[in-house]
């Protein structure tokens, strides 16, 4: 039984569903609330992660985080060290996998208030940003919640992408997938076993989550 | 304060042109026919919505000045504005909703006993009537000491009976405020009951003569069979 | 009226299509060239291509060959996949599948050996593998897992031997195979990595420079014929093919013995 393989993974859950939904609630606000040029093909880029196999996405991830690419190469200005083969680079390697994951369901849900909502708020004297957290936020509540808990589903399944740009370093960047992939090559079919198996309460726990909520907003 | 407004906009079937102004402690309100352009006029002055040209100016502030370039945004003008519906905010009771922007808190509770809601301070806006959120939503709109007061058909949504009550409410409330009333109706009884000053608008601009034919024609047949079938509301107020 | 005959018509072409296929399908069985389904071992591609191009051309006999990690490899096999050999890239595996009953005897096909590769050439310039290891410059090093590829067991063994194992540990990179040890270091996503001889002679590994680490032990790679096979003729043919002096001379081109 691999603990620390999970560890890893629940912990790169966790940083990244909390990273993503920061980075993504500016995002959906601009998609959901303005019109501008170009908006179609920055949401079609958005969502492109959605589309991508997994492979794809950690081939040109490796390409561009490597020590040549843009990404790499700034990264490597900034700090001194590589960012693929770390945690922080799998971090950055399933934010972007998990980026649609976030900014959908939380867009619609922005969409789904009433533009009168905010306006009321305008004129009552609420700036933009104060109406964000004070009207926005608090009519989403359910919305933000679905989209954070798949953000979190969806990153305790990632492979593929790990797989590439990860190095399988255990404590750092060997996940459970990855682990049970590794114990399946061993011939070690019970560990592989033990570590499938405590995926499903987990996920299935969330999954009820995310019932509750939508039923909760048909009310 | 008085406000002097002169707006022009292009809208889809018309083109808005229009100048008014409103003296404080006054209540001006706007009728016409659905369409004309009256919500767009209002939403203007409260700067949700800008106009090609034109200026408002309140008492000596500039809200709005095409040629200079200045729009002052909504927050900044502190007026009060009732919608039709939809003025209340879903997740907070009515208590909450009335001090979201209140200056002063006690303030909220004698607005909540004057509009006789009080005893439903901790109930959400879609567990009460709707005659009781309009109530509440005026009293939001006045809890923030607004300088100008604007209402859009606040009343069209309900029933004939609460809409007679709250009008009157509405009529003896502005006797003790001293901000000007702009008001949107489309319901020329209504109008008259509670305007100083009328301001009859057809197509995006002032037409004088539209509320004399209203007022003064031949009552049609139609006009005739509804007043033998409803005596009482026709004769309303 | 018109819709009925509409619909008529397009039933008929659709069986008449269906019916065509699906006799020319069987016809195409009975005239069907033979072939054979191989599994490969990741390291041993490129040679593979070469031999199964000159086999089909000597023989007519078509080869199939799927590539992946011995560990993948043996899990299909042992799950019922439809492989007639398996070329692997250790001698346990073969020897397991001998074992339970789902091979016949294993029998060795190639040697292998153990090299350190670098995209970038000044990292060859040191006089040992050890010592352009040891160089400040070198930050991340790959290697084929350990535990699951027998050319990684290989290196570390290699590592062990010179007593640089555990020092190593914080620079290494754990690749699912060779194959992707290889990807890592001809990207420069790593400084150097431990790969198979066979690497070297792609287009990619000559742009590189590499080490031979000759302490590392020599991975002697067996196959075995699979019992659920059902061309055992052509199989045989296959193996015969892969002693044959021609065979040698790819094996040879490609680092092995």
């Amino acid at each position: 039984m691999d603990f620390l393989a999970l560890y890893v993974t629940l912990k790169l859950a966790l940083i990244t569903t909390v990273l993503l939904m920061v980075i993504a609630a500016p995002v959906a606000y601009a998609l959901a609330y303005y019109r501008f040029a170009g908006k179609s093909f920055l949401e079609a880029l958005i969502y492109l992660p959605m589309a991508l196999p997994p492979t794809v996405i950690g081939f040109y991830l490796i390409i561009i985080m490597g020590p040549k690419g843009f990404v790499g190469k700034t990264w490597e200005m900034l700090t001194g060290g590589s960012l693929l083969f770390t945690f922080i680079g799998i971090t950055v390697a399933s934010i972007i996998y998990s980026i649609p994951f976030a900014v959908q369901p939380m867009k619609a849900a922005f969409a789904k208030i009433d533009r009168r909502l905010l306006e009321s708020a305008y004129v009552l004297g609420l700036s933009r940003r104060a109406a964000f957290f004070r009207v926005i936020i608090p009519n989403s509540v359910n919305g933000i919640a679905a989209a954070a808990i798949l953000v979190f589903l969806h990153s305790i399944g990632a492979f593929g992408v790990l797989l590439m740009v990860g190095g399988s370093i255990p404590g750092e960047t060997k996940v459970a997938s990855i682990a049970i992939y590794e114990a399946v090559e061993m011939m070690n079919y019970e560990v592989a076993g033990m570590i499938a198996l405590s995926f499903i309460p987990i996920s299935y726990a969330f999954l009820l989550l995310i019932n509750k909520l939508n039923e909760r907003t048909r009310i | 304060m008085s406000i002097a407004v002169s707006l022009k906009k292009k809208l889809k079937y018309f083109d808005l042109d229009i100048s008014f102004s409103c003296a404080k402690k006054n209540m001006v309100v706007m009728i016409g026919p659905s369409g004309g352009g009256k919500t767009t006029i209002i939403r203007m002055l409260a700067g949700l919505e800008k106009p090609k040209e034109g200026k408002i100016v309140f008492g000596d502030e500039v809200w709005f000045d095409s040629l200079r370039h200045v729009n002052v945004p909504p927050q900044k003008r502190r007026l009060g504005y009732v919608f039709q519906d939809y003025t209340l905010f879903p997740h907070l009771n009515l208590y909450e909703n009335a001090t979201f922007a209140a200056v002063d808190k006690k303030e909220v509770d004698e607005l909540f006993e004057l509009f006789k809601i009080g005893h439903l301070k901790k109930r959400r806006p879609q567990m009460v009537s709707g005659g009781e959120r309009q109530r509440c939503a005026i009293c939001q709109a006045l809890a923030r000491h607004p300088r100008i007061l604007l209402l859009d058909e606040p009343f069209s949504a309900l029933d004939a009976i609460t809409r007679r009550g709250l009008r009157e409410e509405l009529k003896s409330l502005k006797g003790r405020m001293s901000f000007p009333i702009i008001y949107v109706t489309h319901d020329i009884t209504e109008a008259l009951y509670l305007a100083d000053e009328l301001l009859p608008v057809v197509d995006g601009k002032i037409d004088n003569q539209w509320l004399q034919r209203m007022i003064t024609r031949e009552p049609s047949q139609e006009v005739a069979l509804r007043a033998a079938r409803e005596p009482r509301l026709t004769l309303v107020y | 009226m018109k819709k009925s005959n509409f619909k008529q018509v397009i039933t008929k072409i659709l069986l008449t299509v269906i019916g065509v296929a699906f006799f020319a399908g069987l016809s195409g069985q009975a005239f069907a060239e033979e072939k054979i389904s191989v599994a490969v071992a990741a390291n041993f591609i490129s040679a593979f291509k070469d031999m199964a191009a000159d086999f089909e051309t000597k023989t007519k006999i078509k080869v199939e060959g799927t590539f992946s990690s011995t560990g993948n490899l043996y899990s299909q096999i042992i799950n019922g996949a439809p492989y007639d050999l398996l070329l692997s890239a250790d001698e346990e595996r073969p020897a397991k599948l001998n074992k339970d009953g789902l091979a016949d005897n294993p029998f060795i096909y190639a040697r292998g050996q153990a090299i350190l590769w670098s995209a970038n050439k000044d990292f060859c310039k040191a006089k040992t593998w050890q010592d352009a290891l040891k160089n400040e410059k070198v930050k991340k090093i790959a290697i084929a897992n350990t535990q699951t590829a027998p050319y990684g067991a290989a290196a570390k063994k290699a590592l062990e031997k010179v007593g640089m194992w555990d020092g190593l540990q914080t620079k290494l990179v754990n690749a699912q195979d060779i194959a992707q040890s290889f990807q890592y270091a001809s990207t420069s996503a790593v400084d150097s990595g431990f790969c198979a001889m066979s690497a070297t002679v792609s287009a990619e590994g000559k742009k590189g420079c590499f080490y031979l680490v000759s302490e590392a032990p020599e991975i002697i790679q067996s196959a075995c014929i699979l019992k659920r096979t059902t061309n055992r003729a052509a199989v045989q043919k296959f193996i015969e093919f892969l002693n044959s002096p021609a065979a040698k001379d790819i094996k040879v081109k490609y680092g092995y013995r």
